[in-house]
């Protein structure tokens, strides 16, 4: 019935206000919605992108940040194949939440599962978190980093593509890769997408 | 006739052809008289004609002449029909003037009768009155009290401003004395005259005011908690709470539903009541919460005793929904808006809805109805992992049995939150708690116990078999194994049930709008994906289950290459040929009854496998062995026995048997050259055949090259 051969589920979360449902709708609809509302409970989009000339299909589960909702929230992170990790570059207080997060995800998500650390809202003048910042927390949890501008689609699309291209690689490989270690093939991926980013800036 | 014809036809050479041409001409002759005369008689009328229409030409000239005349006449009528029509419709504005001016001068002559009549209707206490006089001044034309102003007359606007709002206080005063005294009959008159002096909003606020009063002591009558230990005491408050808001709500739409506009007056008394709806569910939930929150600590372990206060929890979710379902359903209801004032009354109403304090209790309530869940969940599989354990063999309730009734009871109190957030974040849940039971079967499957199937073992090693061990283990084993295949299917079929209850979710929504529509498609699909998570769950009790029959053929396996090696063995006595070429089939059938009666789903696969390890061992063997014909013979009886059981029992494996009952066909064979008669066609590929061959002692090697296969 349905045209795709790889389905996967990719669940964002972070702070309230860092700007998930922004990066969703950019992704999936392209748009930028001014304005948005505070996501209720779960939304939940479907985006099928083309990777190596076959159909993946990307689930995406864009969670309420908000604390009330954690409970709905949290039940998703088990199921997840990849997990987006967001911050406001702008807003201190949404980094400084990231271990907190990191716990979360330690408890109820799966340990293989696929982490990103996102710094979103670069396009604002008010950074707060240098890169680096960002970049040394990820390298030390072991995982992807990449900063994005829903408003600016900046970096968007890849950091979707990226993940199903990763993840497509994991289930061809089928015998997952050793992420225990978590310094593994992770920390060379890291680098290689900082380097990329480092010359589509310059 | 031409001369030279005549002279062809008829022989002129006799006088009878003479006579005969001659006759012949003066016939003709006569003829063409004839026809002159005709034509000179016709000269004659047509002079006449020809006379005639000359006459006619010049007659033609004067109707000409005429036709013209009457043209401009014509066009001189049209021109004055014209002029004549204007004229009318001259008089026809000037009429419509005349009518304006009746008008105003009525207003005028009104205009005093209203600032007149407004003060003494108001001294008479007849409000009605009043507010119609004022209601006649509002509907008359700007220009006519400008008309008036401008013919000298002192400006009758200021008199009835002023009479207006000495109107308006009155009734802001009757108002308040008549809702100081309850008296609703009063209350719904007064409002009544509000739109009438152009005021409906303040009316609106005066009533709703009037109503949101009433309205707080129902709330607080009806969440009154007697007494809080007694299950979904606080719930029944809840509700009645809710009820009570909704019938005052209702009360509004219908007083208003008279008067314009009332798809913005709907949401200004909305906004009045709902803080009263809101303060008093507040308080019954924040009591609720911390009341149901102790419970939970209480009788640690005991997972059923958060039972009630779950089913509290989701009922309480369930009513807040309702309330908001009714509250949208409102605009629906008032068949005197058209379809954008629907629409945009269903907005106001989502924007109160949505920022009300109800709406964030609701959320509190459904995220501690979740965390309670959760551990609910928890601690029922644990038990029931552990009361599985601890009756080892004991057939009294089974681990799948358990978790699923607990699943499924959780996944439709779930549902019953009204909130598709809440079913999925349950189905979550259970999906993974229902993981969790396939991965510990799994482990308990991993290591079998001995002789976990019965196969007795081949005749000539007739070693006295042990003394019957402990069959608890054994059977723990089979059941847990029947219990991961049962799992599997029950997983499955509980997604789908939960999909199909979950519609409810939808019916208790409807009429939510149109607004609401692609939220319920997103909503479908995303129910659908949490059940599809069940699946996840299936797969880890397969899981367990195939490691199960991987065990067990493992377990199997020595049994089964003792077998395997009797089924080939050359030396055989014939004297017991017969009663052993039977004794395999028999040892099977007993593994066969007994797979058949303690593994019903997965016998048949299990006897399919075991057959096949069996049958590629005796390839094997079959390999390694000499034969002569006698040796031959023998093995090829007990094949063909073996391949008839496999027929009957084990369909997966008969091809397999099939190709070693050819295999011992050729081994059996008394000539080389009968090869071919043995053979059935395309049975074993020729370098088989050789090989086989080349186990019989008594055939050359050469012979056996040279055949062609």
């Amino acid at each position: 019935m349905e045209d795709y051969k790889f389905l996967f589920k990719v669940v964002l979360v972070g702070n309230a206000g860092v700007g998930k449902t922004c990066l969703v709708r950019r992704f999936t609809q392209g748009l930028f919605p001014p304005g948005q509302g505070a996501t209720i409970g779960v939304d939940f989009m479907i985006k099928t992108v083309e990777v190596d000339g076959e159909k993946v299909k990307l689930q995406i589960w864009d969670t309420a940040g908000q604390e009330r909702f954690r409970s709905i929230t949290q039940s998703y992170y088990r199921s997840a194949h990849a997990l987006i990790l967001v911050y406001d570059i702008s807003c201190q207080p949404t980094f400084d939440c990231l271990p907190d997060w990191l716990r979360e995800i330690e408890e109820y998500a799966n340990n293989k599962v696929l982490r990103i650390l996102v710094g979103n809202k670069t396009d604002r003048e008010d950074r707060e978190i240098p890169r680096h910042i960002g970049e040394d927390f990820a390298q030390r949890h072991g995982m992807y980093f990449l900063e994005t501008s829903a408003k600016e689609a900046e970096n968007v699309e890849r950091l979707f593509m990226e993940i199903a291209v990763d993840l497509m690689e994991q289930a061809k490989c089928k015998e997952l890769p050793k992420y225990d270690g978590s310094l593994g093939p992770l920390n060379g991926k890291t680098t290689s997408v900082n380097d990329s980013s480092c010359c589509l800036r310059s | 006739m031409s001369l030279t014809l005549l002279l062809e036809k008829y022989d002129v050479s006799t006088e009878e052809g003479l006579q005969k041409a001659l006759n012949k001409i003066e016939k003709e002759e006569a003829e063409v008289d004839e026809a002159l005369s005709n034509a000179l008689s016709r000269a004659c009328t047509l002079e006449g004609r020809l006379r005639t229409a000359s006459q006619a030409y010049t007659k033609l000239g004067e109707v000409r002449n005429d036709a013209q005349v009457a043209a401009n006449m014509v066009d001189k009528t049209a021109a004055l029909a014209k002029d004549v029509s204007a004229k009318v419709r001259q008089l026809d504005l000037a009429r419509s003037r005349v009518a304006e001016c009746q008008r105003r001068v009525h207003d005028l002559i009104d205009l005093r009768v209203c600032s007149a009549g407004v003060e003494t209707a108001i001294k008479a206490h007849d409000y009605e009155t009043a507010a119609g006089h004022v209601a006649r001044f509002l509907s008359m034309e700007p220009g006519s009290v400008a008309a008036a102003r401008a013919r000298g007359v002192a400006d009758p606007r200021r008199d009835m401003d002023a009479a207006a709002s000495t109107l308006r206080d009155h009734l802001v005063r009757k108002f308040e004395e008549a809702s100081k005294r309850e008296d609703d009959t009063a209350v719904e008159r007064l409002f009544k005259l509000f739109p009438q002096i152009g005021r409906a909003e303040e009316g609106v606020d005066l009533y709703a005011k009037y109503l949101a009063s009433q309205l707080e002591s129902a709330v607080r009558r009806a969440g009154a908690v007697e007494r809080s230990s007694e299950a979904g005491a606080f719930a029944a408050a809840l509700t009645r709470a809710l009820e009570a808001g909704a019938a005052h709500v209702e009360r509004a739409r219908l007083l208003l539903a008279a008067h314009a506009p009332a798809h913005t007056l709907l949401p200004r008394a909305l906004a009045h009541l709902q803080p009263k709806v809101c303060a008093g569910a507040r308080r019954i939930c924040a009591d609720m919460m911390s009341a149901r929150r102790a419970g939970e600590a209480a009788p640690a372990g005991d997972a059923r005793a958060v039972e009630p206060p779950l089913c509290e929890l989701a009922l309480a979710h369930e009513r807040l929904q309702l309330y908001f379902a009714f509250l949208r359903k409102r605009p629906e209801l008032t068949t005197n808006l058209t379809e954008a004032e629907k629409e945009k009354c269903l907005a106001e109403i989502e924007k109160i809805i949505l920022e009300c304090e109800i709406t964030r209790v609701a959320q509190d309530v459904l995220s501690q109805y979740l965390t309670l869940e959760r551990y609910f969940l928890e601690e029922s599989v644990n038990k029931a992992l552990k009361l599985s354990s601890a009756q080892s063999g004991a057939t009294g309730s089974s681990l799948v049995d358990d978790v699923f009734y607990i699943a499924r009871k959780v996944i439709r109190r779930g549902i019953s939150t009204g909130s598709v957030d809440g079913a999925c974040a349950v189905l979550n849940e259970a999906g993974a708690q229902l993981e969790r039971c396939g991965a510990a079967l799994r482990r308990r499957l991993a290591a079998p116990p001995p002789d976990p199937l019965p196969l007795p073992p081949p005749p000539p090693h007739d070693r006295p078999r042990a003394p019957p061990r402990d069959d608890a283990p054994r059977a723990l084993y089979l059941a847990l194994t029947n219990e991961a295949e049962s799992g599997a299917e029950w997983a499955e079929a509980l997604a789908e049930q939960a999909v199909r209850e979950a519609e409810a979710l939808w019916r208790g929504a409807g009429g939510a709008g149109g607004a609401a529509g692609a939220g319920q498609a997103g909503g479908r699909d995303k129910l659908r994906s949490c059940a599809a998570g069940l699946g996840a769950a299936a797969g880890a009790f397969r899981a367990a289950r195939d490691l199960a029959l991987a065990a067990l053929r493992t377990a199997l396996l020595p049994a089964l290459t003792a077998w395997a090696h009797a089924l080939v063995d050359p030396d055989t006595d014939d004297d017991e040929l017969s009663e052993e070429a039977g004794a395999l089939p028999a040892a099977l059938d007993v593994l066969a009854d007994a797979a058949r009666a303690q593994l019903p789903a997965s016998a048949d696969a299990l006897l399919a496998a075991l057959l096949a390890d069996l049958l590629a061992r005796a390839e094997d063997a079959l390999l390694r062995n000499h034969y002569d014909r006698r040796g031959g013979l023998c093995v090829e009886r007990r094949v063909r026995r073996l391949a008839t059981w496999a027929g009957g029992n084990a369909p997966g494996a008969r091809e397999r048997a099939g190709a070693l009952a050819a295999a011992a066909a050729l081994l059996a064979l008394e000539k080389l050259a009968h090869v071919h008669e043995a053979l059935p066609p395309a049975a074993l590929p020729p370098a088989r055949v050789r090989d086989v061959l080349a186990r019989r002692t008594d055939f050359k090697l050469e012979d056996i090259k040279r055949l062609k296969l």
